[in-house]
């Protein structure tokens, strides 16, 4: 990496079912301009702003980016749109820094939201095609047969993906910016939720959110603000097609190859040691014992294991998704800039109820499409 | 399959959205239902009409609400002289850049002279609005603008194209060329 960046600016909107008390610039805006004012500026001292979020479809509205470039303070100044499905938001937080890191702009704004009350963005992604058997079957029926294969192949037993349903949901009490607040959440009430798609119960998916997410990016010389930067360690995107013969939809490649390179450039040859805590893009239960084998946190067939033991929980050594993650609130397109904005937080020691105690080097993760696009970047309080 | 018979299927995508307008748009459009029209302050000291939320050349926020108008000047236009059955008028009009009073932006919306002989940059011209019944905070609440003191549309294009009639600003609702 060639110039150091540093997160200096971090901001979020509350994540609700639905914001019909703003439009969509004003919702962007909020999170802008917390962002903003966690790092002591204004839009004026902002070189470029990057922006991401998930298909146009989901709010109707045509490439957005176009009538938010005035809303976001981008007029007379580089503004681009990243698009990589779920992953986006976390996508979109590594080409704003890499405008750092090469030396481009000396402070960017990175922004990510998702409106999803303005229709149903479930139904959106299940669209009848010509010629094809109408599936509706939302991303849940998409990823269930995944789990159900990582079931046999592993041998969990069924209350794993129970255990994480509750252990996010718990740590969304500490996050008050989270969309769901459930204060009686246990293993029974997730149990006793109706059954969407065979093995994933309702409460062990994520919810429909609106939201936004906001970072302002800068270089080592351009520091501002009151709490200290995370710098960023490592970041690194892989993809893959949807579907190709022999395609490991469980553990995919792509993640893989993503998290190598990652560990990698930040120098970390074991994540459950090296890392103090993990915001992973977890909108299905299953998805955490499947991440941590995925991100190399134990090994292939382990991760149930790891989950199951409360390492994972706040109080564990490898705490995952402090925030209540997106379990707790998924606002798609922002989703994953939430969990590398969260990671940032933490490392900044500025995640309030929900730090974890002494964390100094975290990693944020997204994934998206059907789990074909990857998304990291690791961050630390130590300058590297 | 014969060579060339290639199959090809209707795709049509039926999908429901809606949109929350926010505080500003919605003072707007509050504001045309009820028969004003409002724009916002900006720290420069601009008023934006349609409102937004930010100085559209800063990102700031923008201030208070403010009335403007109902009358303004045209600063630009372009005659319409075969309008399609979707545009706003059934009888030859023009799209205009209209600055309200007060305001320090144009907006775009339609005026209704008859004929493009009556029509100027520069003239004066007021809203004239549907009424109070049918308003539902569209910016069509205003049906057009027209010459202020009713003195344009009637009379100079002839039986059936004047748009503003002779009733003047604001107190017709008829659309004179339609019959």
């Amino acid at each position: 990496m060639a110039d150091r960046c540093a997160v200096i600016g971090v901001g979020q909107t509350h994540l609700k079912a639905k914001r019909e008390d703003v439009s969509i610039p004003g919702l962007v805006r909020e999170a802008a301009q917390r962002a903003l004012a966690d790092a002591e500026l204004t839009f004026a001292d902002i070189d470029a702003v990057v922006i991401g979020k998930a298909p146009d479809m989901f709010e109707g509205v045509m490439m957005p980016e176009l009538s938010l470039a005035a809303a976001l303070g981008a007029v007379g100044k580089p503004m681009m749109r990243v698009h990589t499905a779920g992953s986006v938001g976390g996508s979109t937080a590594l080409v704003a820094a890499h405008l750092i890191s090469s030396g481009i702009h000396r402070r960017v704004l990175t922004v990510a939201y998702e409106k999803q009350s303005d229709s149903d963005a479930m139904w959106a992604l299940s669209v009848p095609q010509p010629f094809a058997a109408p599936l509706l079957a939302g991303a849940g029926g998409y990823f269930a047969p995944h789990i159900r294969a990582y079931m046999r192949r592993s041998g969990a037993p069924e209350h794993i993906g129970r255990m994480v349903a509750v252990k996010d949901r718990r740590n969304a009490l500490k996050n008050p910016y989270a969309h769901l607040h459930l204060e009686d959440i246990d293993m029974k009430m997730v149990e006793e939720s109706i059954m969407l798609w065979d093995p994933l119960r309702y409460l062990e998916a994520c919810p429909s959110s609106d939201g936004a997410a906001a970072m302002v990016l800068a270089a080592a010389d351009a520091v501002s603000g009151s709490y200290p930067p995370a710098w960023v360690h490592g970041m690194a995107m892989r993809s893959e097609p949807t579907m190709f013969a022999g395609r490991d939809q469980v553990n995919p490649q792509a993640g893989r190859d993503c998290a190598a390179d990652v560990y990698r450039q930040a120098g970390i040859t074991d994540p459950r040691a090296d890392l103090d805590m993990a915001e992973v893009y977890v909108p299905f239960s299953w998805y955490e014992p499947m991440w941590l084998e995925n991100l190399g946190f134990c090994p292939e067939g382990e991760g149930w294991k790891l989950t199951e033991s409360g390492a994972t929980a706040l109080d564990g050594d490898i705490p995952w998704n402090a925030s209540g993650g997106v379990l707790s609130s998924n606002p798609i397109g922002a989703s994953g800039m939430l969990r590398f904005l969260e990671a940032a937080m933490q490392v900044r020691s500025q995640a309030g109820e929900h730090q974890v105690e002494g964390a100094r080097r975290a990693l944020g993760h997204a994934y998206g499409g059907g789990s074909q696009f990857f998304a990291m970047w690791v961050v630390g309080s130590d300058k590297p | 399959m014969a060579e060339g018979d290639v199959l090809i299927a209707t795709h049509v995508l039926d999908y429901p959205y809606s949109r929350s307008v926010g505080p500003v748009i919605g003072a707007f459009l509050t504001g045309l239902r009820d028969g004003r029209i409002v724009g916002a302050r900006t720290p420069s000291g601009g008023v934006v009409v349609p409102p937004t939320e930010y100085d559209p050349q800063t990102g700031e926020d923008v201030g208070e609400i403010v009335e403007v108008g109902p009358a303004g000047t045209v600063e630009s236009w372009a005659w319409v002289t075969t309008p399609g059955p979707k545009q706003p008028l059934d009888h030859p009009f023009a799209y205009a850049l209209i600055r309200l009073d007060g305001a320090t932006t144009s907006m775009l919306h339609v005026v209704d002279t008859g004929s493009p002989d009556a029509l100027a940059t520069g003239a004066r011209v007021a809203p004239r609005w549907k009424p109070a019944a049918d308003r539902i905070g569209h910016v069509l609440d205003i049906e057009a603008f027209v010459l202020e003191g009713g003195t344009g549309g009637a009379g100079t294009g002839g039986a059936g194209t004047g748009g503003a009639g002779t009733g003047g600003a604001g107190t017709g609702s008829t659309t004179g060329g339609a019959s």
